[in-house]
């Protein structure tokens, strides 16, 4: 039940202590072994080139398949936290064998998540439908659940596609969130599809752009969308960015819009170390040029 | 006459409703064939998937908690003071914009039947306060009138309220269901509502609910028997055409309404919880409600940029004057400054909004 793990802790440690709990395996009826716990252990062993590493192996009468998926979760949650995949492999298989009621109110506590069916639904179809990329970036938390939630209920290619976008250029997670769901309504509005979105021109070049660092890209190309989803909340931006910026404004003196222009007014902020200072800068403010045209933008000509 | 009734095909009674007359009435009078009846002990049911609501389900329980309360409004607004008298919750209807499907933890057509029960609190918190006016409307929370010809509201609703001088009682609503209206001998103290929008939005994104041109030959009807009208255009949605889409559904109001029968006409651009969009998005999926410029408002919720409501409510207001100049014209949950740039004027506060509208309640009933 292991995803997208580092191997290298594990073999330090058995290297220099060796090996404190052996693996448990049982017995096939068909004949040979199977792992029940302990496969990143024997992983190590053979990354060690080591040919021996001792096991606990139990008889195939001696546990049933629920009784070995307990032993191997019971025995991963007690020494480490399950990453999203994980806990989607162990959904999966426990839906196999256990009721759903019982998988909500008992199983996703255990996982740390909530007991919803919604979320449950989700956890299941992370094995089957995302491709070992995706996969590792959720394992990694290089994508958010809330975007991965998001983007399951897009066409394949298309939750591919954006997948693959965060992943290469490491958006954070509230840029992933504003990535997803500005594209997702900019190809509803324009009834195209993701995947195409992304192809084109400017975006297309922002996104291979040599010159930028991911930060800078993930900047531009979420500015881009922004530009494209809301343009004229965008255009009155740039309007008042610019009128500001037109001002002669001193040193420690600051015009602001509020979030959105949805509240009603401008804020001026002075910063000063003392009266006197102060009463030159509200002298220089009466007397500055151009303020008596600033407004919110659509208002100012 | 069974218009959403028809679609009724379980009936779920709750286990401390199931001695109510009410209920044996209810069920009486629905269609009986393939009905199914269940008396359910406790409100757990979550049917049928994430986003069912279960609008063929309906579900008869008691309220516990109060039968009137405020408007949930919000404080970053002005808001009218309306109180809500909760009758049910959820709607047939299937508006692709309506704020109940992010309520679908409890789905069904919820409703009270011990309504009748507890007006008689109700009715005696409004005598008990004879100085101030109360605003009450059943459309908050459910369609005031999809559902009557089931639940027969208008029988003891109309009386009770109609005696009463301190107060108005609006029924408001998208469908035809007027029958249990006219038939009542009362008149007074009663608003009979309809929410509006372009015939585009009606058709496209209002499921279930009738068209505009039927909406206006339906309070044409009442109004000829006496009622007083009031109409919504909420939620008011961009659209390609939206200035012609709702300049024909104000055409329409002047072909069939005599503007001196109105008590007021509100005005409200589409708003939604940022966590309805996913639900919306998953039940309508070819909807365009949310193609609009959103941005979260001072109240968390999402509405439009202020220069595209303002031209909104500015078009909207400035062509019903044009039909006719004392309308009662307000705005649902705007801010000071927009009331000043779409209307000419601003109430001010909630309370300033209060008072206008309590005025109109004033001239109109006396």
């Amino acid at each position: 039940m292991s995803f997208g793990f580092d191997l290298d802790p594990l073999i330090q440690s058995i290297q220099r202590i060796g090996l404190i709990n052996p693996p448990v395996l049982i017995e096939k009826k068909e004949g040979g072994l199977m792992i029940i716990t302990g496969y990143k252990r024997i992983l190590a062993h053979q990354e060690m080139a080591l040919d021996k590493i001792g096991c606990r192996i139990m008889a195939s009468d001696d546990l049933t398949p629920l009784e070995c998926l307990h032993i191997n979760l019971y025995d991963n949650l007690t020494v480490r936290k399950l990453n999203p995949v994980e806990k989607g492999m162990v959904l999966s298989r426990l839906h196999a064998w256990v009721a759903q009621d019982e998988i909500l109110f008992q199983y996703m506590p255990l996982l740390g998540l909530p007991s919803h069916k919604q979320t449950l639904v989700l956890y299941l179809k992370i094995e089957p439908n995302l491709d070992d990329a995706i996969k590792g970036a959720l394992a990694g938390g290089r994508l958010s659940m809330q975007s991965l939630k998001t983007l399951m209920d897009l066409d394949p290619v298309s939750t591919t596609a954006v997948c693959s976008l965060i992943t290469n250029i490491n958006f954070n997670i509230n840029q992933q969130a504003q990535l997803v769901d500005d594209i997702i309504d900019i190809s509803h509005i324009e009834r195209k599809s993701i995947p195409d979105i992304l192809v084109e021109d400017p975006l297309k070049r922002m996104i291979s752009d040599p010159h930028m660092n991911n930060p800078q890209k993930a900047k531009a190309i979420l500015n881009h969308l922004r530009c494209k989803r809301l343009p004229t909340v965008k255009k009155a931006e740039q309007i008042f960015k610019k009128k500001v910026s037109s001002l002669q404004i001193p040193k420690g003196v600051q015009i602001t819009a509020p979030p959105n222009f949805e509240a009603s007014r401008l804020t001026l902020t002075i910063s000063f170390n003392n009266g006197v200072q102060l009463k030159d800068k509200i002298r220089y403010l009466n007397e500055l040029k151009g303020l008596d045209d600033l407004n919110f933008p659509w208002k100012m000509k | 006459m069974m218009a959403f009734g028809g679609n009724i095909k379980q009936v779920i009674v709750e286990h401390d409703a199931s001695s109510n007359a009410y209920v044996q009435e209810v069920c009486q009078r629905l269609p009986q064939n393939g009905l199914i009846i269940t008396e359910h002990p406790e409100e757990k049911t979550e049917r049928g998937g994430d986003f069912d609501p279960g609008k063929e389900i309906l579900h008869l329980l008691e309220y516990k908690g109060e039968f009137l309360k405020p408007c949930p409004g919000t404080k970053a607004y002005i808001c009218c003071g309306y109180q809500i008298l909760n009758i049910g919750t959820n709607c047939p209807l299937d508006c692709s914009y309506c704020i109940l499907q992010s309520y679908f933890n409890q789905p069904h057509l919820r409703v009270f039947v011990n309504i009748r029960k507890e007006l008689e609190h109700v009715l005696n918190y409004i005598d008990a306060n004879p100085d101030r006016v109360f605003r009450i409307g059943t459309g908050e929370f459910t369609d005031s009138l999809a559902l009557d010809p089931i639940m027969r509201w208008t029988d003891f609703l109309l009386p009770s309220f109609s005696q009463r001088k301190n107060v108005i009682l609006e029924l408001k609503t998208k469908t035809g269901a007027v029958n249990g209206l006219v038939s009542a001998p009362y008149r007074d103290r009663i608003v009979v509502s309809w929410s509006l929008n372009s015939p585009y939005i009606a058709a496209k994104e209002e499921k279930g609910a009738i068209s505009i041109r039927k909406r206006l030959q339906k309070a044409q009807q009442l109004q000829s028997e006496g009622f007083v009208l009031g109409f919504h255009f909420d939620p008011l949605i961009l659209h390609s055409g939206w200035k012609a889409e709702y300049l024909r559904t104000i055409e329409l109001l002047d072909r069939y309404i005599d503007p001196k029968g109105i008590i007021w006409i509100s005005l409200g651009s589409l708003r939604f919880m940022p966590q309805l969009k996913q639900i919306i998005q998953k039940r309508h999926p070819k909807t365009e409600i949310l193609n609009g410029e959103f941005i979260r408002g001072l109240d968390g919720k999402m509405r439009y940029f202020r220069p595209i409501r303002t031209e909104l409510y500015h078009f909207i207001r400035e062509n019903l004057e044009k039909w006719y100049s004392s309308l009662g014209l307000y705005l649902c949950m705007e801010s000071d400054v927009v009331w000043h740039e779409s209307m000419g004027w601003s109430p001010e506060t909630s309370s300033g909004l209060r008072s206008y509208l309590d005025r109109r309640v004033k001239l109109v009933f006396g």
